[in-house]
């Protein structure tokens, strides 16, 4: 009743405007909640398996807990931390694992650029035979590449040896993997003859992007094939040669992890170690969930800020052929 | 607005219920009644065995045997079935037991028992086991055996697999250099004679100890007068004059041209291809080394660890102990059947013979109904029975650091014996490292 005593008060107009508002609001809510629908999935699986760990993790960073069903987490402040820096082998992963880091860049980046650019010149078959080779260390498991690698450099038996040994480079046998001058930069070989497949194809992918109009136009005004490769093919290329190095960085510590646990176990003493294998070691072998989280933690923002630099670079200098 | 705020508050609901579950831990019930509950044949009860032998090729099929004949006999007519895990790296059952998953009986090494009972909740078995019968079932094992598993005198690790280092020699070897492998060498000084003499003759590497053995190193500080521990635990001796002359008697050895070098892992694959002099490792390897060399067609001959001097050899023993974790009266029972059956009689006739770890009730050796004829047959058995006169435990390394603090000591061991390292500060470091730590 009352409503239609101020409704004789006012104007039509207004009255119109009220009653288009209600109609737009009920169906923005309808339009809300729809994409709120289509992301539960994805909201609850990365809920589950990435954020909830996340923030246990910077939890259990102050907390003592060896992890057994029926024990409580204790809390100890900054102790995880302090001890964390004083732990022998912490100081010499993070060493590593700029090692790795760094070393694995000529394998994810420029042999696989060379790689793909050569191949993709080629015609028919040998293109696609060319790329199958490279590409099949990335598919196999690593536990079976070390196996092999494992015999190949073996002190004794291996084939490296006896080869080296015949050709009388060497007068005794090498420990390869016993010996610090050679296990982590086994480790690190082994890591990037495995990448070269995966970052061959996606360069190969890229390149097979690029408008051959370009190359015509250029051989035309009279470019060389390296004039071209500089001039056209790396700028061209330029937002994947990013999007590798971003993944190279970020997941070389991984990709290293199962060569480390097969074949030195982080020695001899420690030298091969990186952070990721320290952080296992810390959590599984120790089960000091608060020292692995703590390094954890650090490991979070440090890689956090090497992502955004990446990111901003990326942005900065990726040309895209729009 | 209804169905979002409904729709939000369930998702919110779900989150929780998820946070919470996953959060949610089974929690273990303490028993400290020692009466065990009955079993049923008919209904049986199932446990679990961690166990490292399950992993390693050349114990796996007697360690699989031996599982394999309780559940066969007493298991069968007690109800009780054990399943076997294998664990090569000593991780799976602490990665299970953190994962809430149904751990029973471990066998575990003594070093870092200390640490796996203040984190992983064994039991004392005179805390969940019948006293009498308990008492009853120790009697005829090795008392120092015995004493080994014992933290704050109650047994959490009951000495189950045990051996000292021997001595594997490659006959063949030995004789193609003129040496007599009847007569093997007593000290260190004799091995490292004779381990030049084969590679000269030879050209293959006369002597192996590797440097990440983790236990024998042990023993050759010991056999030199050296310490590892205080008494109380409290502080690190390993870097005394005498640990050093040892350690780097065993670098020059190491770096004189005709030692092998790499892993143990890698050293006993030399040995087994007969391309090995000498190798020191357990008796544990004794079943797989025979088979290698009827497949390679030599000889193998054996010997005490070497001795300093006129000193005698003083080795520690390598081996595991059970640990029990189980929760209700049920499984105590179906444990404590298992754990009488694998360290009595007829259990340890099976793991000297198929295994070839030592005999812990040492009469079974002189006992022709079980392990005389064994031993008879294989008289490397009788040296390593000798030298349980002189043997040492291996450190337990204290409790909290235990890990961290063994991997010190190993990881100074390995730098000094392979590298150029000087052996008195490399040692002294560690030793420094590890006392900041346990004090």
């Amino acid at each position: 009743m009352s409503r239609l005593l101020e409704d004789d008060y006012q104007s039509p107009l207004t009255n119109e405007t009220r009653v288009t508002k209600k109609v737009k609001r009920k169906g923005k809510r309808r339009k809300t909640f729809k994409p709120y629908l289509y992301l539960l999935p994805a909201i609850l699986f990365l809920g589950v398996w990435m954020y909830k760990p996340l923030l246990s993790t910077f939890f259990l960073a102050f907390q003592k807990w060896s992890m057994v069903p029926g024990t409580i987490p204790e809390p100890v402040g900054l102790e995880n931390f302090l001890r964390l820096f004083n732990t022998k082998d912490f100081p010499i992963s993070i060493e590593n694992t700029i090692f790795y880091t760094i070393g694995v860049l000529p394998f994810s980046i420029v042999i696989p650029l060379i790689l793909a650019t050569v191949t993709n010149d080629m015609n028919g078959k040998a293109k696609n035979v060319y790329r199958a080779i490279f590409f099949i260390p990335m598919i196999l498991a690593p536990v079976t590449v070390s196996a092999i690698w494992r015999w190949l450099f073996h002190p004794t038996n291996g084939l490296v040896n006896n080869l080296l040994l015949k050709i009388g480079i060497i007068d005794d046998n090498i420990a390869f993997f016993s010996d610090p001058r050679f296990a982590k930069w086994l480790i690190l070989f082994m890591t990037g003859w495995g990448l070269i497949g995966f970052s061959t194809i996606i360069f190969s992918a890229a390149l097979t992007n690029i408008n051959k109009d370009y190359y015509e136009a250029a051989s035309l005004d009279g470019a060389t094939n390296f004039n071209r490769f500089i001039d056209i093919t790396l700028p061209l290329l330029s937002p994947t040669i990013l999007f590798m190095l971003t993944m190279s960085i970020l997941f070389s510590s991984q990709f290293t992890f199962a060569y480390i646990d097969i074949l030195t176990q982080g020695g001899p003493f420690g030298s091969s170690t990186n952070i990721y294998y320290e952080m296992y070691k810390y959590g599984f072998s120790n089960l000091n969930v608060g020292l692995s989280s703590a390094a954890a933690m650090l490991f979070f923002f440090v890689f956090g800020i090497i992502t955004l630099v990446l990111n901003y670079v990326s942005r900065k200098f990726a040309f895209y052929d729009n | 607005m209804k169905i979002t705020k409904k729709f939000f508050s369930l998702f919110i609901v779900l989150l929780l219920a998820i946070s919470i579950l996953s959060a949610c831990t089974t929690s273990s019930t303490d028993s400290n009644d020692a009466k065990v509950g009955s079993l049923d044949p008919n209904n049986p009860v199932t446990i679990t065995f961690y166990s490292y032998s399950l992993a390693l090729p050349t114990m796996k099929p007697g360690m699989e045997q031996l599982i394999q004949e309780f559940n066969d006999t007493i298991g069968k007519e007690k109800g009780v079935v054990v399943e076997g895990i294998a664990d090569q790296t000593f991780q799976q059952f602490k990665a299970d037991i953190a994962a809430g998953k149904e751990v029973d009986v471990i066998q575990h090494v003594f070093s870092t028992l200390d640490n796996s009972k203040e984190t992983l909740g064994f039991k004392a078995y005179e805390d969940v086991f019948p006293k009498d019968e308990l008492e009853e079932h120790l009697k005829g094992i090795a008392p120092n055996a015995l004493e080994l598993g014992k933290i704050d005198d109650k047994m959490y690790g009951l000495a189950f697999t045990f051996s000292t280092p021997i001595m594997f020699i490659n006959g063949k070897l030995f004789e193609e250099a003129g040496l007599d492998p009847n007569n093997p060498p007593k000290t260190w000084d004799e091995a490292k004679e004779h381990s030049l003499k084969i590679k000269e003759v030879t050209g293959k590497d006369g002597f192996g100890l590797a440097p990440n053995n983790g236990w024998v190193t042990e023993g050759i500080i010991y056999s030199n007068g050296g310490e590892m521990l205080s008494e109380d635990r409290k502080e690190a001796k390993f870097a005394s004059k005498e640990s050093v002359e040892a350690i780097e008697m065993w670098q020059e050895f190491y770096q004189n041209g005709s030692h092998a070098v790499g892993s143990d892992t890698e050293l006993s694959e030399q040995f087994m291809a007969g391309n090995l002099g000498m190798y020191i490792s357990s008796t544990a390897l004794h079943s797989g080394v025979v088979k290698a060399a009827e497949a390679g067609g030599w000889e193998l001959y054996g010997a005490g660890l070497p001795q300093f001097g006129d000193k005698p050899s003083v080795p520690v023993n390598s081996g595991s102990a059970l640990a029990v974790r189980a929760d209700s009266s049920e499984k105590n029972a179906a444990v404590w059947e298992f754990i009488k059956y694998v360290t009595g009689n007829e259990g340890y006739t099976t793991i000297t013979s198929e295994i070839g770890y030592l005999p812990l009730r040492t009469e079974l050796a002189e006992d022709p109904k079980y392990l005389k004829g064994f031993v008879d047959e294989n008289p490397l058995y009788k040296i390593n029975l000798e030298q349980l006169k002189e043997i040492k435990p291996t450190t337990i390394w204290p409790a909290e650091y235990a890990t961290e603090t063994s991997t010190i000591f190993n990881d100074a061991i390995i730098k000094a014996v392979s590298t150029d390292a000087g052996v008195s500060e490399t040692l002294t470091e560690a030793k420094n490292q590890i006392n900041k730590m346990i004090k």
